[in-house]
């Protein structure tokens, strides 16, 4: 693994011109707490002082909304037109657990059925990620496996330095992104950089507020599906679906037709909730969800058990924006904490 | 295991309707082709597959492939009418165009049950996923591999029996097999059986011995199904049903065909009694 170190001066013009090369997507400070992250022209419009965006930005790897295919019925005839391939895009500023997000989201869109627009953003896309520098009261990505400077699964691994900045290329793709700008960079040749994360991540692990025991949470429910507990949970669940919508590993979506004209018109997808009643409801009103509870608990089974069982992985990176998010404080490491206690009790 | 052959599993391949059967008040039968002949050609459906009809600018259902994939060149799907996309399919007529994309999902388990006898007992328009199967079976290259063939069918009433010319002229007349038919109540012109499906299930009572018994129709149906199976000595494994779930994808992706950690759509609609007692009854 080879680091560089590059000067706060150069970070601006870099950036500059990966926006003039690439479509560059950055964290953006949209109004007051608000941070997108959105394409930009520069540096200028790019704001480094967030602890993380408000929205994922697993967006720009599986849009919100997304158009698949545009289509004819015209002259009783079918006509399909796949929608331009995007360009080439680069992610910068990456938080560790939005990029164990992407990571999570991956085996979803491969598998027997390779999802083709998810693959080809994924594949054109560089993920440049950035170490945190402080850590929130909802963090808690280290009780899931991650780190405020575990980079894994980024290109290129940004870390804030004396000076300027660290950054350290973990992927051949990485790697080709230093060379082909190698004037803005010089080789860290004192290790430097990795020290420098290194004691970063030291500093924040003792500044997490809470951390949770996930150890035998996935085991309890492997055997308990059926638990008074989740309709303690759905009593308080408005069912408004946000946590969904701002989570970086959830992947559900809809799939809907628009055609103003009757005639040509485009096939899309967009994000879904299975908060939601529809979300399971079959055409002839059968719904297997059909209460707050099913759904409640089918999003925390996911979380904890379904995504480990199908992908061997955690469902959840310790983000934590569903904790701050949620209008009646459901707080999924209270929920994790209470199944250890409900487990200890059963 | 993937089944299509498509290089991107989401979009439709261009088919048109050719052939429009008016089953019951409720319920057509579809007969549909691929506009191009190299697709209709690679599409090998096996029996129990689902594929996702398309109604370009209403959307998307997931619809189970009623006809055996012995019967190549066309496919059929019996479609009832209850929801936005079935509705505009029922306004469909002979030449419309249509989008299909599959086949999904696994398959009756055709292959294990050779040398067995199969009882099927469907319900209402739960006899059309079961038809892939029958007819597979009573297909000529098949029917020597299979035992005796039990069919056990019922609907509301005469005019919601789907498939007649099947249930009431061609089955009956294939070698080694039987058909039973009931309605829910009874009707002037009626002279077979009255009575709901699961307490006929009773009354002719079939030997488990040497057999799998294969179930699909209302939820109601198939809980009291199952229940009079185990009753007559039929073990978990002997016992097999399709599931109906909303999809979107098809694929696995969409999220909401799940039953636990299973989704209908890969590891479905296909299971095992014995498979469904070990998942949540979410279903």
């Amino acid at each position: 693994m080879k680091a560089y170190i590059m000067t706060g001066d150069n970070l601006g013009a870099w950036l500059d011109t990966l926006a003039r090369d690439f479509t560059l997507i950055a964290p953006v400070k949209e109004e007051e707490n608000v941070i997108l992250f959105k394409p930009v022209k520069g540096f200028a419009e790019i704001n480094l002082n967030y602890t993380n965006s408000t929205v994922s930005p697993k967006g720009w790897i599986f849009p919100q909304t997304e158009e698949m295919f545009y289509f004819s019925t015209a002259g009783g005839q079918i006509n399909l037109t796949d929608v331009q391939a995007p360009r080439p895009a680069i992610i910068f500023g990456l938080r560790p657990c939005d990029i164990k997000g992407i990571l999570t989201l991956d085996p979803v869109f491969n598998g027997a059925y390779p999802d083709p627009y998810y693959q080809n953003r994924r594949e054109n896309t560089i993920l440049v990620g950035l170490c945190c520098t402080r850590v929130e009261r909802h963090c808690f990505c280290t009780s899931m496996g991650g780190g405020p400077t575990d980079g894994r699964g980024a290109d290129l691994l940004v870390t804030e330095i004396d000076g300027g900045y660290g950054l350290e290329a973990l992927t051949s793709r990485g790697e080709e992104l230093i060379h082909r700008y190698q004037g803005y960079f010089t080789p860290d040749q004192h290790s430097r950089v990795i020290l420098a994360r290194e004691e970063l991540g030291q500093k924040l692990a003792g500044q997490f507020t809470r951390t949770v025991d996930t150890t035998g949470v996935k085991e309890f429910l492997d055997q308990n599906f059926e638990l008074p507990y989740w309709d303690e949970i759905a009593r308080r669940c408005l069912g408004c679906g946000i946590c969904t919508y701002i989570c970086p590993t959830c992947h559900c979506f809809d799939i809907f037709d628009f055609a103003p004209d009757g005639e040509r018109g485009v096939r899309s997808r967009c994000w879904d909730s299975c908060m939601f009643s529809h979300f399971t409801r079959m055409a002839g009103g059968h719904n297997p969800r059909p209460t707050q509870k099913e759904r409640v608990r089918n999003r925390f089974l996911h979380k904890l058990k379904y995504h480990r069982d199908r992908y061997d992985l955690d469902g959840c990176v310790g983000c934590g924006r569903c904790v701050t998010k949620c209008p009646v404080n459901i707080d999924i490491r209270q929920i994790i904490a209470d199944l250890q206690e409900v487990a200890q009790h059963a | 295991m993937r089944n299509c052959q498509c290089i991107n599993p989401l979009k439709p391949y261009p088919a048109t309707i050719i052939k429009i059967i008016d089953e019951t008040p409720d319920v057509k039968s579809f007969q549909m082709v691929f506009d191009n002949p190299a697709v209709m050609e690679n599409f090998r459906q096996k029996p129990g597959q689902v594929a996702q009809l398309s109604v370009f600018g209403v959307g998307e259902a997931t619809i189970s492939i009623t006809s055996s994939p012995t019967r190549r060149g066309i496919l059929e799907f019996s479609v009832k009418k209850v929801g936005m996309l079935t509705s505009a399919l029922h306004r469909l007529e002979v030449g419309s165009k249509v989008g299909i994309r599959g086949p999904y999902g696994n398959h009756f388990p055709y292959e294990v049950m050779k040398g067995k006898d199969l009882l099927f007992i469907g319900g209402g328009i739960g006899l059309a996923p079961l038809r892939s199967l029958i007819d597979f079976v009573l297909a000529e290259e098949n029917r020597g591999d299979y035992g005796k063939v039990e069919i056990i069918y019922g609907a509301r009433s005469m005019d919601d029996l789907c498939f007649k010319y099947d249930i009431l002229d061609r089955w009956p007349q294939m070698p080694g097999t039987t058909v039973y038919t009931t309605i829910d109540r009874a009707e002037l012109g009626w002279e077979g059986h009255v009575g709901f499906v699961p307490a006929y299930l009773e009354e002719i009572n079939p030997s488990p011995e040497n057999k799998y018994a294969i179930t699909c129709g209302p939820p109601i149906m198939i809980k009291f199904v199952l229940q009079a199976l185990e009753k007559m000595g039929f073990a978990d494994d002997q016992v097999i049903t399709t599931l109906e779930m909303k999809m979107k994808c098809g694929i696995g992706k969409c999220g909401r065909c799940n039953i636990g950690s299973k989704y209908v759509c890969l590891d479905g609609p296909v299971f095992y009694l014995s498979q469904l007692k070990r998942l949540p009854p979410e279903f």
